[in-house]
């Protein structure tokens, strides 16, 4: 049962179009014709340079705005009505609440749905200690660092049991060694609660470091997914390693 | 060597001047020499005037004595600032909500903004007789007139902070299943205090401003009124009691406002 379930597709998306202008006729699309198929449980990548549309598919696929065109759908049913999702900021300054310390950021959603005290604080401990938290739940966001903080989305958004957890390049502020320690991090936490992730980033190194796959998307406007990788190294990933080194070179050779 | 015997016998010349420089900063942050130099510039300056004309701080505080004597001066300042705080509490209790309102409704905010941005230009004091006509000369006018003046300041504070709130933080909320009345409950209003309570702040000010006025055209009781009474017997004492009891009101107000947004609001920004 669980074999069939992890190879189920869970999110599948169909000549997926959007646009932003207000011109019927001849709208210029961000996104035109996406097709993409993610697996339960899987880390897919989106990959592309600036502007090429991938963060406007993901706030798509957050329900942050609506598509135009095409089809998209979870587990073969209506997508807009039975995927929950979690969604990782970029900027965890503007996506935190100032005014909560990290405890309570990590209870928001917990308390909205009215879980019960003793169950919703063994949560909370639980998603704080996954995230490596323990011993900051008392202090406010502005007391803790960058890679600290975006722990702390992690785990807000943990604490919600999603079906999905959508990331939109959230280690792009983070030095680079807290952005390593932070992409080792999120696959240890990936790994233990098997959730299905799609993470939005321009950083070569990153998807080959983080995704199973990597879906490539073209320069805009009219992007869409070129190609899709399939990276079959285990974790953790070794960069300097040779296959590694070998993907690197064939990804690269799209932007090129 | 030489260097070494210098530095040494220098040190506590130093250590001496930079205690003194300390202390200096600490007094000047008090606020003790300007007040102190105030009373003195005054004091010179009324020496060399009428006490009709200038009365000297000392015939101030006489005059401030004779007020208080049969508690007028007591009970006009609790007037006053019973009719600000009556004024003010009520117009922050519809101009909160109204801000609210209008920073999270597109089209009642295209509705409203333009007659925000042109009635707040018309001072509260050109409002006075035409509240006495609407609300006779009691209590009610004054209580109306403070409303007036604290309700725009209030609302376009709370507006400004509705709508520098930043998409994410609405976004995550969204995403983590809050309805539109939780975004608003725990992340609209926490996220916009530290505006809100600017405003209050403000607010405060300009009711004090607008309760004088109308003290001084429409009432029998008050500073403002007690101001105004003066003239009559060419008491210009009695205005400068009056002068410094508003300043000290106000400022007792503000302080005190400061203090406990600092110290009941301070997780959500208030700072000072």
């Amino acid at each position: 049962m669980t074999v069939a379930n992890s190879i189920k597709p869970s999110i599948s998306i169909k000549g997926l179009s959007k646009t932003f202008s207000e011109d019927i006729e001849a709208p210029t699309y961000v996104l035109e014709n996406v097709d993409l198929t993610i697996n339960q449980g899987e880390f897919y990548i989106l990959l592309g340079p600036s502007g090429c549309g991938k963060s406007t598919l993901l706030n798509i696929l957050a329900r942050f705005i609506d598509k135009t065109n095409g089809k998209l759908e979870f587990y073969g049913t209506s997508y807009e009505q039975d995927v929950s999702q979690g969604f990782i900021f970029q900027s965890a300054d503007s996506a935190l609440f100032p005014w909560l310390t990290v405890e309570e950021n990590v209870e928001f959603g917990l308390k909205l749905k009215k879980v019960a005290t003793l169950e919703r604080k063994s949560q909370v401990a639980y998603y704080i200690k996954l995230a490596g938290l323990s011993g900051h739940e008392r202090k406010f966001p502005s007391e803790i660092s960058g890679g600290m903080k975006q722990r702390v989305q992690l785990a807000r958004v943990l604490a919600n049991n999603p079906d999905i957890i959508l990331m939109d390049e959230p280690f792009g502020a983070l030095d680079a060694m807290t952005r390593r320690t932070m992409q080792k991090e999120l696959i240890r936490i990936w790994q233990e609660t098997n959730k299905t992730v799609i993470f939005v980033t321009h950083d070569l190194h990153e998807a080959i470091q983080l995704g199973q796959h990597i879906g490539i998307m073209s320069i805009g406007p009219s992007s869409k997914i070129i190609s899709d990788y399939k990276i079959d190294l285990p974790y953790p990933r070794e960069l300097t390693s040779i296959a590694f080194n070998e993907y690197y070179e064939k990804i690269q050779s799209h932007f090129d | 060597m030489e260097t070494v015997i210098k530095s040494e016998v220098s040190l506590p010349a130093d250590r001496k001047r930079k205690i003194y420089k300390v202390t200096w900063k600490k007094v000047l942050q008090t606020g003790v020499i300007t007040w102190i130099s105030l009373l003195l510039i005054w004091t010179i300056a009324a020496r060399f005037s009428d006490p009709q004309f200038l009365p000297s701080p000392l015939a101030t505080l006489q005059g401030a004595i004779e007020l208080s004597k049969d508690g007028s001066l007591f009970i006009f300042m609790a007037y006053s600032f019973t009719r600000v705080l009556a004024g003010w509490i009520a117009g922050n209790l519809i101009a909160i909500p109204l801000g609210l309102l209008i920073g999270n409704n597109q089209t009642i905010r295209s509705l409203i903004e333009p007659l925000i941005n042109f009635v707040r230009f018309i001072p509260p004091l050109a409002f006075i007789t035409l509240f006495m006509l609407w609300f006779g000369i009691g209590e009610q006018s004054k209580i109306f007139l403070i409303i007036y003046a604290t309700l725009f300041v209030v609302t376009i504070n709370t507006l400004t902070g509705v709508l520098s709130i930043s998409e994410d933080k609405i976004r995550s909320a969204k995403s983590m299943g809050a309805s539109k009345f939780q975004v608003l409950l725990h992340v609209v209003i926490p996220a916009s205090l530290p505006h809100i309570f600017t405003g209050a702040r403000l607010a405060m000010g300009s009711s004090f401003m607008a309760i004088v006025g109308a003290e001084m055209v429409a009432a029998n009781e008050g500073i403002g009124f007690m101001i105004w009474n003066a003239r009559l017997y060419f008491q210009t004492d009695w205005i400068f009691v009056g002068l410094v009891v508003l300043g000290l009101m106000g400022f007792l107000a503000d302080r005190l406002l400061a203090w406990s947004g600092k110290k009941f609001l301070r997780r959500y920004g208030v700072v000072s």
